[in-house]
């Protein structure tokens, strides 16, 4: 195991370990931009360059393996020539149009400049120019004059994509990303393209223009559109949802998620409903919360017996929500039937995508097993002899015969999120938080518990289905009461046997798996390889 | 902090028995109205509105945008000065303007000017001379709130040609 010196510091690693990553181990920071710990080395930027004293030359850290006895120096006075160099060759033609440019705030080029060159141009001609706002695919758009060519982007279609749709052409200083000819950027996982671009060459069609980034707030989540459950942040403004953005997650996604995942805020924030509404008299009407829940409750006391009322619950609670509810449907209406609903498969890949397209199945179905609720598929429905339906949730795919079928029980409760079938369905409605509008967790398919968090203010007449589960329990007698998640959250690992020993605190930013809950707290993080974090 | 002691003179008998000041008083006073009304010489009073003090060069008045050379909105919506604005009173939507030249746009500028300090920060913070304060014009008085919120329209009819160029002399 080569022994070598960085900056001083004595560091003895693997043979093979580059610089840059033995520096990382040291807490020794080295600029990139080419560099990406989740694709293969390229080494064309030159901005990692470091002073050793086994060559002449300054070495590309991202590249170099160390060397036994090997002295590197990251910042001495040669090294701050060649970075200033160095940008000063990539800024030569860049057009710095920062204020139109949406990487502006979270661009390493910027940072970098800053950071070890700041000095101005001393080009006097004019700059080439080159294609601007080029659209490369559905949802990526080039400006080429942006571009430092690094082939981050070039590299995660052929590495991680698997579908190979962009390349260089050109040569010199008229060297241009571009698509094959005939081909468009628009493998599911192009948008990452955007994540990893240094600078603000690729940009989102989505996002373009819509909010500078440092006025952005964000908070951890997890994206909900499939099992996988990507880690995510959710990037808001002024209480609204601006974007999702992938984070690196070992567990569960690396540093990537999917294009269909990451537009799917969109569809959350249309036709929401976030007040609570009974129909009487054939005339839908605005009622408080308090109102419509003792009006749910009414309507499970009129069926007359739990045997006629039949509870619909959903791949989409989150543990806690699927608890308090499990305990509902065992304890204060026990006797009820009980289906589960959801989404319906769709296609999967081997990349990230699931057919499971329900963030929680594993979750849910773990902890109603552990709880002794059985759930029927929500498609063998049948309404004889019910008199009363409560449907959790609004994200199901229901046949038209299903939903006929539902139609045709006298009280039907539904708590939801938006205008569509389910809303219209309801005798009684009410309004569900979404899911980055609460606290708790998601089981993916893997079994790897995540938090999802607060990122946007809900209204507050929208709760979480365990909330309303709670206040049913409730209203019949049950003292069911929890204070907040991480309460409901101990009790699941409490009584669930897959969450045994796992804690809301040690959850962390990467999840626990199924069975890693006996590991004492602190250690995931010692045990998870030294990885290092993206420049973007 | 320094406390300074005020020691005042004594008065004297006239001051004391106050009724002859009151009636220098009331002289100075007419004799100044005397020489308004029938002299109009040395007025110290200014005649406003009919005239004004001249403002120094540099007076922050209300704010303009100004226009590219065919007539259209210098300002690409980069939020910078709404970002240094202290108060936040700046708020623009951008929009993509569908050319490859400016790209960027803002569909809806707006300045609250009840909220505004007129610190200039925002005209500081423009990267392209597209908002200035030289208008030299007061905020005007008004009956409601929303005529204190001046939107790109009014903001570009006072506004003029930049003479600055875009990306330096040498583009
Ligand atoms: S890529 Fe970075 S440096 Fe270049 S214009 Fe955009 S923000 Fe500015
Ligand atoms: S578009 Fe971005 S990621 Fe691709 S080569 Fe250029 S700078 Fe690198
Ligand atoms: S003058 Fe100051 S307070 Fe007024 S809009 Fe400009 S930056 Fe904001
Ligand atoms: S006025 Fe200037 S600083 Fe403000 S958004 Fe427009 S270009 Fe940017
Ligand atoms: S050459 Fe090392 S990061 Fe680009």
């Amino acid at each position: 195991m080569p022994t070598l010196k960085i900056d001083g510091q004595e560091i003895t690693v693997d043979r093979g370990t580059t610089i840059l990553q033995a520096a990382a181990q040291l807490g020794v920071q080295i600029p990139t931009f080419c560099y990406h710990p989740g694709l293969s080395i390229a080494a064309n930027c030159r901005m990692c360059l470091v002073d050793t004293n086994k060559a002449p030359k300054p070495l590309p850290a991202c590249h170099a393996q160390v060397m036994d006895g090997m002295e590197v120096w990251t910042n001495n006075e040669k090294v701050q020539r060649t970075r200033k160099a160095v940008l000063e060759f990539i800024l030569l033609n860049h057009p710095v149009d920062c204020p139109i440019c949406d990487q502006a705030g979270e661009c390493v080029l910027q940072d970098h400049y800053f950071k070890y060159s700041a000095q101005p141009s001393r080009l006097f001609h004019r700059k080439r120019h080159k294609a601007k706002a080029k659209i490369l695919g559905p949802n990526v758009i080039l400006d080429a004059e942006r571009c430092i060519l690094c082939t981050r982007c070039v590299r995660f279609c052929d590495e991680v994509a698997k579908s190979s749709q962009l390349t260089v052409v050109n040569r010199g200083e008229k060297s241009e990303i571009t698509t094959f000819p005939g081909k468009q950027l628009d493998n599911p996982y192009a948008a990452n393209t955007v994540d990893i671009c240094p600078v603000g060459a690729l940009t989102s069609r989505d996002f373009r223009f819509r909010t500078r980034v440092w006025m952005l707030s964000t908070e951890r989540g997890v994206c909900p559109e499939c099992s996988r459950g990507c880690s995510i942040r959710v990037d808001t403004f002024e209480n609204t949802v601006r974007r999702y953005k992938p984070v690196h997650n070992p567990k569960v996604n690396d540093w990537w998620m999917c294009d269909a995942g990451r537009a799917s805020f969109r569809g959350y924030l249309e036709d929401r409903v976030e007040g609570p509404t009974i129909v009487a008299d054939g005339k839908r009407r605005a009622v408080a919360t308090a109102k419509a829940v003792e009006d749910a409750a009414k309507a499970i006391q009129a069926a007359g017996g739990h045997g006629k009322v039949a509870l619909v619950a959903s791949p989409w609670l989150t543990n806690e929500d699927a608890y308090v509810l499990g305990r509902l449907v065992t304890g204060a209406l026990a006797g009820v039937k009980v289906y589960m609903g959801g989404r319906a498969a769709g296609a999967g890949d081997d990349i990230l995508i699931q057919p499971d397209k329900n963030p929680n199945r594993k979750g849910v179905d773990a902890i109603f097993a552990a709880l002794g609720v059985k759930a029927a598929d929500l498609s063998s429905f049948d309404a004889k002899g019910i008199e009363t339906v409560f449907v959790f949730g609004d994200n199901h795919d229901a046949s038209p015969a299903t939903l006929e079928a539902l139609a045709a029980v006298p009280w039907r409760i539904v708590a939801g999120t938006k205008m569509g079938p389910w809303w219209q369905l309801a005798t009684t409605f009410l309004p569900l938080r979404l899911h980055w509008e609460k606290d708790g967790t998601y089981t993916n398919f893997d079994g790897v518990v995540q938090r999802i968090r607060r990122a946007v203010k809900a209204a507050p007449t929208c709760k979480s289905e365990g909330w309303y589960a709670m206040k049913l329990a409730q209203s019949f007698g049950d003292a069911l009461a929890f204070d907040a998640p991480a309460d409901i959250f101990a009790a699941v690992a409490g009584s669930v046997p897959e969450f045994a020993g796992l804690a809301w605190s040690d959850l962390g930013d990467h999840g626990l798996r199924f069975g890693e809950g006996s590991v004492p707290a602190g250690a995931d993080a010692a045990s998870a390889e030294p990885q290092m974090e993206a420049t973007t | 902090m320094a406390t300074i002691q005020v020691t005042r003179g004594e008065l004297s008998l006239a001051e004391k028995l106050y009724i002859p000041e009151v009636m220098r008083g009331v002289a100075i006073t007419t004799r100044q109205l005397v020489k308004n009304v029938f002299g109009r010489k040395d007025i110290a009073t200014r005649q406003y509105p009919d005239v004004k003090k001249p403002y120094p060069e540099r007076f922050r008045g209300r704010h303009r945008l100004t226009w590219r050379d065919d007539g259209s909105v210098r300002c690409v919506a980069c939020m910078l000065c709404s970002t240094a604005c202290p108060a936040n009173c700046i708020h623009i939507v951008a929009g993509d303007k569908g050319d490859n030249t400016v790209e960027k746009y803002p569909v809806s500028f707006e300045i609250d000017l009840l909220v505004c300090v007129y610190c200039g920060f925002c005209e500081e913070a423009c990267p392209c001379d597209a908002i200035r304060m030289d208008s030299g014009k007061h905020p005007m008085p008004s009956f409601s709130r929303d005529k204190q919120r001046i939107r790109k329209v009014q903001l570009l009819e006072e506004g003029q040609p930049s003479t600055s160029h875009p990306g330096g002399l040498g583009n």
